[in-house]
């Protein structure tokens, strides 16, 4: 079969159209379910950072409705602020996390941070998205990494804000063990922490 | 599907013309993408750590290869042929896309889980070589079974690679423990790349046994 150059342009043209549509649509109707659900998953790191107890197998709908009932979320100068008040008899205290984002070694590192009332106490810390280098600066996502902040404190005896991470040296009350192999990481992350941690001291200062 | 006669093949027996059998049991058993072609593997060895994400790929596979070889079948006497692997990849690329957005709306953890793997399904070679190889020359219904019988040839040896990895690698089957207490230490080796190398190198070398010297005349 012969064609000629209309005709095969003319076909390109229909087709990509037809597929256009066909994605364009599928992809108005999955939009809702596909924000929910990346919605859901923001309030699961909040919620896990804050140390909320939700049940590990709820849906997204039930999480939400966790995230709406127990977290108040406040607007405060730069920051958005996810407070947990958690109930007088549960023992345990209020929660207040702060997310942090910017760039790592390969790609951007956003994570949560969740302070004591004090505001000055770690309570918690996690990295929602990291793409560092599996096994080396990867490990930030790891729990042992992660659990050395928790009691740590953001300002030290001195009255300094800002976090160390280093390997070696004497252990402070703002300081943290580095990961080995994983320098260039590390130090961005320090960076990006100590951004977050002056915005907050300035934010709870005021 | 069963009162429609295809009318353009000639001494029609069935369906397919008397030939759907003999394609499924060539793309599912004897001509195997997987384990005889060497196709796919890059993502064989990539999601098959777990059971289900095995078997959510292989099913992704399944909707692409036969929708995408229906649609290429259709559209082969129209396609100019000089643009007709770009129009493959155009109609491939559509059904991946529809099945990754119906994941991230429906099945949210597994879109996770398989990260950019689905999105890949796009450039597998097993998708692209049927709409090739068999959907350019062969009626839509028939192109339909071949799709699905490669899909299940991918399928199956997925869910038996993501089957033993999770059972060794974490001992346990669908997410429940099976393997575990004190006689029993999973081996991480096996969710590891390594173990998908072995596991999926073990896998060949059995289906090639079990498929004996038939499969070498049908080399020559």
């Amino acid at each position: 079969m012969k064609q000629g150059s209309f005709y095969t342009l003319g076909y390109a043209g229909a087709l990509g159209s037809v597929c256009a549509l066909l994605l364009t649509a599928a992809s108005s109707f999955t939009a809702p379910y596909r924000l929910a659900n990346a919605d859901a998953e923001m309030k699961r790191n909040i919620l896990d950072v804050l140390g909320v107890r939700y049940s590990p197998d709820a849906s997204s709908r039930q999480l939400l409705e966790v995230f709406a009932a127990k977290v108040k979320q406040e607007d405060s100068g730069e920051l958005t602020l996810y407070r947990y008040i958690p109930p007088a008899d549960s023992g345990e205290v209020e929660t207040v996390a702060v997310a942090f984002a910017g760039p790592g070694l390969w790609g951007p590192i956003k994570g949560l941070i969740a302070l004591g009332p004090d505001a000055e106490t770690i309570r918690g810390l996690t990295f929602y998205e990291q793409e560092e280098t599996p096994g080396l600066g990867g490990e930030i996502a790891s729990q042992s990494f992660r659990e050395q902040f928790e009691g740590k404190k953001i300002v030290d005896e001195a009255g300094n804000v800002g976090i160390i991470i280093k390997s070696g040296g004497q252990s402070a009350i703002n300081k943290v063990d580095a990961i080995t192999g994983a320098t260039m990481t590390c130090d961005k992350v320090e960076v990006i922490l100590n951004e977050a941690v002056r915005k907050i001291v300035k934010e709870f200062k005021k | 599907m069963a009162n429609s006669q295809p009318p353009l093949v000639p001494c029609s027996k069935g369906l397919c013309g008397g030939k759907g059998l003999l394609t499924l049991k060539e793309g599912a058993w004897s001509n195997n993408p997987l384990a005889i072609q060497m196709l796919g593997i890059c993502s064989a060895l990539a999601v098959t750590n777990r059971l289900e994400s095995s078997l959510v790929m292989g099913a992704a596979l399944i909707f692409v290869s036969a929708c995408s070889n229906l649609f290429v079948s259709l559209l082969r006497k129209h396609t100019p042929h000089r643009i007709r692997m770009i129009a493959e990849v155009a109609i491939i690329a559509t059904f991946v896309i529809l099945f990754d957005q119906f994941l991230k709306a429906f099945y949210w953890d597994m879109s996770k889980q398989l990260g950019p793997y689905v999105g890949l399904i796009i450039t597998n070679c097993i998708v692209m070589g049927r709409a090739e190889a068999f959907a350019l020359q062969n009626p839509p219904l028939l192109s339909v079974v071949d799709g699905v019988a490669n899909g299940l040839g991918y399928a199956v040896i997925l869910a038996i690679i993501g089957f033993f990895r999770e059972l060794f690698g974490t001992g346990q089957f669908f997410g429940c423990v099976v393997l575990g207490g004190e006689w029993y230490t999973p081996n991480q080796l096996m969710i590891l790349a390594p173990g998908a190398f072995f596991a999926l190198g073990i896998v060949i070398a059995i289906f090639n046994a079990l498929r004996g010297p038939q499969g070498e005349e049908n080399k020559k």
